[in-house]
């Protein structure tokens, strides 16, 4: 069954690297590509790892005259909260950090314990939370918004890039790669195939 | 390298829907559908909708709450930039302006794109849909999944002017040369992005295809 327009559609076998499209409405339905969760395992750490440098170090500091001025993440969300923005606070926070460091967490958690072979219950509701919050991760926008303040400020006063500016880009790098390299229907499948087992063991079934 | 394969149909234009089914969105479980009762996947635990319930309904308030919205985002100031004392608010179009007058025109292209062009697209494009469905207007069902994918795909781009306001505020906080603050028009402007994305996310695209 298709998940935008609801066609019923055949299954059948398809060959490794290779995809189904509906034919009513053009979605992806399924690509076949194995092993992505030692892959995405590889590129989440990489993240984690980036991921406190990139929100606490300074990401620029400007210049002007005597002057100078650093910011990381973090202050962007603080100084509006300062300012008494809550709900553009909460907002900035949520999207640039929160939620990027939840999904990246999710994804340790799941990758990790099931390229160990272990299984637990909690996995299907957080992985079913990891993509509902998908929408709201905005690394990447945040870069661009990186780029347009240097852009604005350059006439301003002098620019420098900080320490954070490179785990960011890092930390962007290496979490774009660890949500693309994982196959959400391989999991779904694994994770259904060990809940099966797992009642079939217990003797419920 | 990846290559599509032609697929076929199991009947014409036959939908889940009408067979009785009803698919897991989250884990493609699928269950026979049984009315009346609240469903759930037995696997993943999600809850189990044919259609997103009450999604036009859902989809009308958020847009039109965006909408209004929209019009303070515009008017009021949303960037205040203090230079030596001299206060200078800007709107979002005023910022805009000030960087094509300093000359950076890609840049101001992408501002305007991201704070003006995509929400206002969006706004429109959803409104379209919801009034195509409604007056049984003649798009084809490829045009409008597309406008709708597409919808889907830049609403998140247009946080970019908060996050810049964020970014400048922090960094441009030098007390008596000059200080940027945030203004209450980025309040509304996070509104807007925040209630269009809902907006999308509640639309069940599966019903672009049932109101044949």
């Amino acid at each position: 069954m298709c998940h935008e327009c609801d066609l019923l559609i055949r299954n059948q076998l398809i060959e490794e690297g290779s995809k189904i499209e509906c034919p009513r409405c053009g979605h992806v339905l399924y690509r076949q590509k194995h092993n992505t969760i030692h892959k995405s395992l590889a590129f989440t750490i990489t993240a984690l790892i980036l991921f406190f440098p990139a929100v606490t170090e300074s990401i620029m500091s400007i210049n002007m005259g005597s002057n100078s001025q650093y910011q990381s993440i973090i202050e962007g969300a603080n100084i509006l909260l300062l300012e008494d923005y809550y709900l553009v606070a909460i907002l900035t926070f949520m999207c640039s950090v929160l939620v990027p460091l939840f999904r990246l967490m999710i994804l340790f958690y799941l990758t990790f314990s099931l390229s160990l072979g272990l299984f637990h219950s909690s996995f299907f509701w957080s992985f079913r939370l990891y993509h509902y919050v998908e929408e709201w991760g905005m690394l990447d926008v945040y870069m661009l918004g990186i780029i347009v303040s240097v852009v604005k400020l350059s006439s301003m006063a002098e620019i420098h890039p900080g320490l954070g500016l490179w785990a960011y880009a890092g930390l962007l790098l290496s979490s774009i790669l660890a949500t693309h390299t994982l196959n959400s229907h391989e999991v779904w499948q694994l994770l259904r195939h060990k809940k099966q087992q797992q009642t079939v063991n217990r003797g419920i079934c | 390298m990846a290559k599509s394969l032609s697929h076929c149909p199991i009947a014409d234009n036959q939908s889940g829907k009408n067979a009785g089914l009803v698919l897991c969105t989250e884990c493609h479980s699928i269950y026979r559908f049984v009315a009346n009762v609240d469903m759930q996947c037995t696997c993943c635990g999600a809850e189990l909708h044919q259609r997103k319930p009450n999604s036009l309904q859902r989809t009308w308030a958020l847009l039109i709450t965006s909408i209004i919205l929209f019009i303070p985002a515009n008017t009021l100031t949303i960037m205040n930039v203090a230079y030596f004392g001299n206060d200078d608010p800007s709107t979002i179009m005023g910022g805009v302006i000030l960087l094509l007058q300093m000359g950076s025109y890609p840049v101001a292209l992408v501002v305007f794109t991201a704070s003006v062009l995509v929400p206002v697209f969006k706004m429109l494009g959803i409104a379209m849909i919801l009034l195509s469905l409604k007056y049984k207007v003649n798009l084809t069902d490829k045009q409008r999944i597309r406008m709708f994918r597409f919808i889907e795909f830049i609403g998140r781009w247009s946080m970019l002017d908060i996050f810049v306001i964020s970014i400048l505020a922090a960094l441009v906080n030098i007390k008596g040369v000059a200080v940027i603050s945030a203004g209450i028009a980025a309040t509304a402007f996070g509104g807007v992005v925040v209630l269009t994305m809902l907006a999308a996310n509640n639309f069940d695209t599966r019903l672009l295809w049932d109101y044949k």
